[in-house]
């Protein structure tokens, strides 16, 4: 087992948590289509692998019409904390040479995972990264930085990657893939280590009250304080406005002309 | 000929390929079905009403599991004009108990629930799958189709097309003649966000009891009708529009949405409800004088895809009829491939299958109804006029004494423009279809 | 509580100012240059340690920086490339729980930004924990009166243990050209999942150019493909400062706003009124961002004709 691609089944933000709004991060598609180049290249196959419950079987189909060889599913429930989940991952993988992640999941969305499974593994990582050139025996990766730099890593196996949702777009299985996936065997297998729930308590996002950045002009700081305190409601800060497309476009139009963004220059 | 990988293709897994599945892979059938959307029913609209008493064999006690949203108790249908509203209205407590007769319910719901009906009996449902062709042998015979995937293309004895309304499929096997603009109408619909406690309050109605209101005179110089239904804690409100008519308006569908939301009769209903969605369809509106070929060799068409929408007018049942269509599709893809005959005679069985049903029958009776409701009298000339008829039966002018019936509708009559001749057809065929 | 700050070359990330503010002053400098680091904390910091090593490793700066908190019970690090890189490492050797991309974070309480910003996800951290702060969310007021932090060198006992793998670095590349635009742009106009289809990113692009401004989006838009991962504004893309930001079906996710400065003027158009980038607009437009682009276009397109078309 020397590619692996690490795979999480979750409800889209926004959406009830239901099968049909369910599937992986578009930064998961994107980590299934380099494993599958990768193995190419190194003429291996690929393992997809998730925690999860039964539905999470969704993700590990999609994988194999694509080409994945063989599908795990660690049985857990998908609230299972992201250190449960690395380690239960990292306990099927210990001969990994490759294992490549998204840079985010879809609910949790921390990026930690990955992060942590290199860390179980001993091996190197490269996290959030944005592009990629394969080589034979090592990944050139690229990272980003503060400021819009970039670092250039060259990774050496065992390593764990994790790439961003726009760096490859996932290629599209065939029909008779995907018939055969439908009935390719998943092995189900228990977490090594207990796996605990992350508990928490949830309520709607609401920007935090922020201090203040001094020293700045004036309006500045009038600015980041109307900018991100939640406090001042949108009344304070502009107004809100139920229009037809037409008169949209219209207000927009008058609106960038009082502020002086429609003068010729 | 060409060995099959499957026993039965069924295109679109909307609720006539569903129930297609269901029959034929309950007969031990391999059956695969193939969906564009992500799943069954993701990208299907409707106005919000299914009648699905064709269910009771098909899935008994269908009303303990159905995903509906309230049971339709109470029916109205409405008469505008600019100032003036006439309803009928009934209830049926009757309808909010099993086996219940009409529900509202989320296509995404619906279709979804019997597409994993058709997946519990053995049926391979694959999703973001189009069919983009036929496969046919030398004499025409369909023994497959072209899917949008990598290797796409998937072989069958039987294909049955539920691809719906304008089918892909039926019109490049060449089972329509001709298809025309004025057998359609353009449905549009807005659903609207509003608690569930105020829907009962301003609709009269209790727990899972809902509304269904279809309305004639609301749609301005576009011939077509409209309709209101409930939802648990949302509004469905639409309009039906002929296309030509709205064509030569240059009238835009949200506009005249607008309009009726604004209606003095109609506005105190939906204030404040919040809009979550807008969605538009195409309907084939023309019944039997638009209906394809249903069979060919090696292939059945069943559902809207087969125009067996039945439009009378502003009374829009299409889901009934697609399920049904596709239960009897699916039954004559099993007599055929079990007698081992899909050519012609193989699946006689469906044509007579749909006739001796209300499938066809309703569509007969019903045969003039949407010419009669969509013309431009009963569209622009009737509302005003029996309006006004009743208006004035109601109102009181003392010291004028009431005057009779017959004079109050033969004044409204000519002020109307309408001719004697005419009122008396239109009734007549009114009468024959709905009486 | 104790902040762990990346330094390069003397600079602190983004969000490294907040974390040692979240963290009462006290903190960790790790990296090249971090006295001058150290010298630019004053009104912020109030005792400081510097580790001085080049080239980030985040296992073996982990293993390195290991020693020096164990005996911290929270360790906090700002959500920058580097600090989320750096922070799960240390959590691991560690063995303690991490909770990455936090609003707020103290030894009672911790708050997490979850399912792409639109829920806040609140939890009593054990005794013993590692945190990431999001950047941009807190802010920082500098306290004049406030005396310059003790700094304290522990550089020569904590050298990078070299039996943990890391990559190599290769090179350290200058901001990719193709993001200047947009990081510098007076004026952007940017584009979320309430966009129906690729072209409007295009239609965006074309407006922008009549209104001149840089086009930008969220990584929805950029996961889906429909524009490169540099026109990505945020936390994890690209920050931006514009006088004007003008937002087409963007609810205004946390990791996408603290990207976006502090601009004069922002128009949302959105179909949900109550969604945080509305909040945040000086005009905020209840309507489909679709339509309103076409007739946007169509207006913007007059006002340019107008002055040159001459009467015939
Ligand atoms: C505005 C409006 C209001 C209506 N109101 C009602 C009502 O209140 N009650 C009622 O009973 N009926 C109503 N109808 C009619 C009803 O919606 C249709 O009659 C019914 O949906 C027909 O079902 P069907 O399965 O034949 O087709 P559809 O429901 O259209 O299903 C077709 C399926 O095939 C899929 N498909 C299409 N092409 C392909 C392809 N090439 N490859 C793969 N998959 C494909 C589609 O994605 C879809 O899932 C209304 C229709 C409209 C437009
Ligand atoms: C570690 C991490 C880093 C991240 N970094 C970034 C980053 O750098 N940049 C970034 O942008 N995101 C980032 N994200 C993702 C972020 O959390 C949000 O998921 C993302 O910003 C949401 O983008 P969106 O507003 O386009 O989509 P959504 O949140 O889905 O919002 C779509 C909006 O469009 C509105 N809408 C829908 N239809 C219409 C219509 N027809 N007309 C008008 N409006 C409509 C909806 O009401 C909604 O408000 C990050 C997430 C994580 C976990
Ligand atoms: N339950 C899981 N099963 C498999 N892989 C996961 C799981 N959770 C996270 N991952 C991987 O770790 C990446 C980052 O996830 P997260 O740390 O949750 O943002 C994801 O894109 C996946 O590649």
């Amino acid at each position: 087992m020397s590619v692996v691609v690490c795979l999480k089944w979750a409800s889209v933000p926004g959406e009830p948590h239901d099968e049909r709004f369910s599937g992986m991060s578009a930064a998961d598609e994107s980590a299934l289509e380099f494993a599958l180049r990768h193995a190419a290249i190194l003429g291996v196959g690929v393992t997809a692998i998730t925690v999860g419950p039964d539905g999470a079987d969704r993700v590990l189909r999609d994988a194999l019409a694509c080409g994945a060889t063989r599908a795990i599913r660690i049985d857990a429930p998908t609230t299972a904390a992201g250190t449960d989940v690395a380690t239960a991952i990292a306990d099927h993988i210990l001969d990994a040479q490759w294992v490549w992640c998204g840079d985010y999941s879809l609910d949790r969305g921390a990026g930690s995972v990955p992060a942590f499974i290199a860390a179980h593994l001993g091996a190197e990582q490269a996290l959030g990264v944005i592009a990629i050139e394969l080589h034979e025996g090592t990944v050139r990766a690229t990272r980003r930085l503060d400021g819009g730099r970039r670092e250039l890593l060259d990774v050496h196996a065992p390593a764990v990657v994790s790439v961003e949702g726009a760096t490859a777009r996932l290629r599209r299985a065939g029909l008779r893939a995907v018939r055969d996936a439908a009935t390719t065997p998943i092995e189900v297998v228990p977490a090594t280590t207990p796996i605990h729930r992350a508990e928490f308590m949830v309520r709607a996002y609401r920007p935090r009250a922020r201090q203040l950045a001094a020293p700045q002009g004036e309006q500045a700081l009038d600015r980041v304080r109307v900018l991100t305190d939640a406090t001042v409601t949108s009344a304070a800060r502009g107004e809100t406005v139920h229009l037809e497309p037409a008169d949209a476009a219209v207000r927009i139009m008058r609106a960038l002309r009082e502020w002086g963004y429609l003068e010729v220059e | 000929m060409s060995t099959p990988d499957v026993d039965v293709i069924v295109v679109g897994a909307g609720p006539a390929g569903a129930c297609a599945a269901i029959v034929a892979a309950r007969a031990g059938l391999d059956v695969v079905l193939l969906e564009r959307g992500p799943f069954a029913g993701s990208k299907n609209m409707y106005g919000g009403v299914v009648y699905p008493r064709i269910l009771d064999g098909l899935i008994p006690n269908w009303w303990e599991e159905a995903p509906i949203q309230r049971w339709v108790t109470r029916r109205s249908t409405m008469l505008l004009t600019d100032t003036q509203a006439l309803t009928v209205d009934f209830r049926s407590g009757a309808w909010g108990e099993p086996p219940y007769n009409g529900a509202t319910a989320f296509r995404p719901d619906w279709d979804h629930w019997l597409a994993s009906h058709a997946e519990a009996a053995g049926a391979h449902l694959l999703t973001d799958t189009t069919v983009i062709g036929l496969i046919r042998d030398i004499d025409g015979t369909v023994v497959g189709v072209r899917t949008d995937r990598p290797d796409g293309d998937l072989r069958a004895r039987i294909v049955i097309a539920c691809d719906g309304v304008n089918s892909f499929l039926a019109k490049e096997a060449g089972l329509y003649e001709h298809t025309d603009a004025r057998h359609y109408t353009l449905g549009v619909k807005e659903t609207l966000a509003l608690p569930k406690d105020v829907i009962d309050e301003r609709f009269a109605v209790r727990d899972r009891h809902g509304v269904d209101i279809e309305i004639v005179g609301c749609t301005g110089k576009v011939n077509g009708g409209g309709f209101l239904y409930t939802g648990l804690d949302t509004l469905a409100v639409g309009v039906v529009l002929k296309l030509p008519k709205l064509a030569a308006q240059q009238q835009r569908p949200e506009a005249i949405i607008a309009g009726l939301k604004r209606h003095p009769a109609i506005a105190p209903l939906v204030q404040g409800a919040e809009l979550k969605e807008y969605s538009a369809h195409l309907i084939p509106e023309a019944g039997l004088t638009m209906m394809p070929k249903m069979t060919m060799p090696g292939m059945l068409v069943a559902g809207d895809a087969a125009a067996l929408c039945l439009a009378a007018g502003i009374w829009l049942e299409g889901v009934n009829f697609a399920m049904a269509s596709g239960m009897y599709a699916g039954e004559t893809a099993v007599e055929a491939i079990r007698a081992g005959d899909t050519g012609a005679t193989g699946l006689a069985g469906y044509q007579r299958r749909l006739s001796d049903t209300f499938v066809l029958k309703d569509h007969r009776k019903l045969r003039k109804a949407p010419e009669l409701v969509l013309s431009d009298r009963v569209q622009h000339l009737y509302p005003g006029m029996v309006a006004n008829v009743v208006e004035r039966m109601f109102r009181v002018d003392n010291p004028e004494p009431k005057p009779g019936l017959r004079r109050i509708l033969n004044q409204e009559r000519k002020r109307a423009g309408v001719r004697r001749r005419d009122l008396v057809r239109d009734a007549w065929t009114g009468f024959r279809s709905f009486g | 509580m104790i902040a762990v700050v990346v330094v390069r070359g003397g600079e602190l990330p983004s969000g490294g100012d907040e974390a040692i503010a979240e963290c009462g002053g006290r903190a960790v400098l790790v990296g090249s240059g971090t006295a001058v680091a150290a010298r630019s904390l004053t009104g912020i910091a109030t005792e400081l340690t510097t580790v001085e090593l080049e080239h980030f490793r985040p296992a073996g700066w982990a293993a390195a920086l290991s020693a020096l908190l164990a005996d911290e019970p929270a360790v906090v690090l700002p959500g920058s490339p580097d600090g989320r890189d750096l922070a799960p490492r240390i959590a691991a050797l560690l063995h303690r729980p991490l909770y990455a991309g936090a609003m707020s974070i103290t030894p009672q309480r911790v708050e997490l930004a979850r399912k792409g910003g639109t829920e806040i996800h609140q939890t009593h951290p054990g005794p013993e924990f590692v945190a990431t702060l999001q950047p941009g969310v807190r802010g920082v007021a500098v306290d004049g009166a406030l005396a310059p932090p003790t700094v304290s060198d522990a550089t020569p006992t904590l050298l990078p243990r070299h039996e943990y793998r890391d990559p190599t670095v290769v090179a350290v590349l200058p901001p990719d050209p193709a993001t200047i635009d947009l990081a510098e742009a007076p004026r952007i106009i940017a584009g979320g999942a309430g966009l129906d289809r690729e072209a409007r990113m295009q239609q965006l692009e074309g407006i922008g150019l009549l209104l001149g401004a840089s086009m930008g989006a969220t990584r929805v838009v950029t996961d889906r493909g429909w524009v490169p991962h540099q026109r990505q504004i945020g936390t994890t893309g690209v920050v931006v400062d514009p006088d004007l930001y003008v937002a087409f079906g963007v609810s205004g996710a946390v990791q996408h706003t603290s990207g976006l400065g502090a601009p004069d003027h922002i128009i949302s158009v959105n179909t949900d009124a109550h969604c945080p980038m509305m909040q945040l607009a000086d005009l905020a437009i209840v309507a489909d961002a679709n339509e309103t682009l076409d007739h946007l276009e169509a207006l913007l397109r007059d006002e340019h004709a107008a002055p040159r078309s001459a009467p015939r």
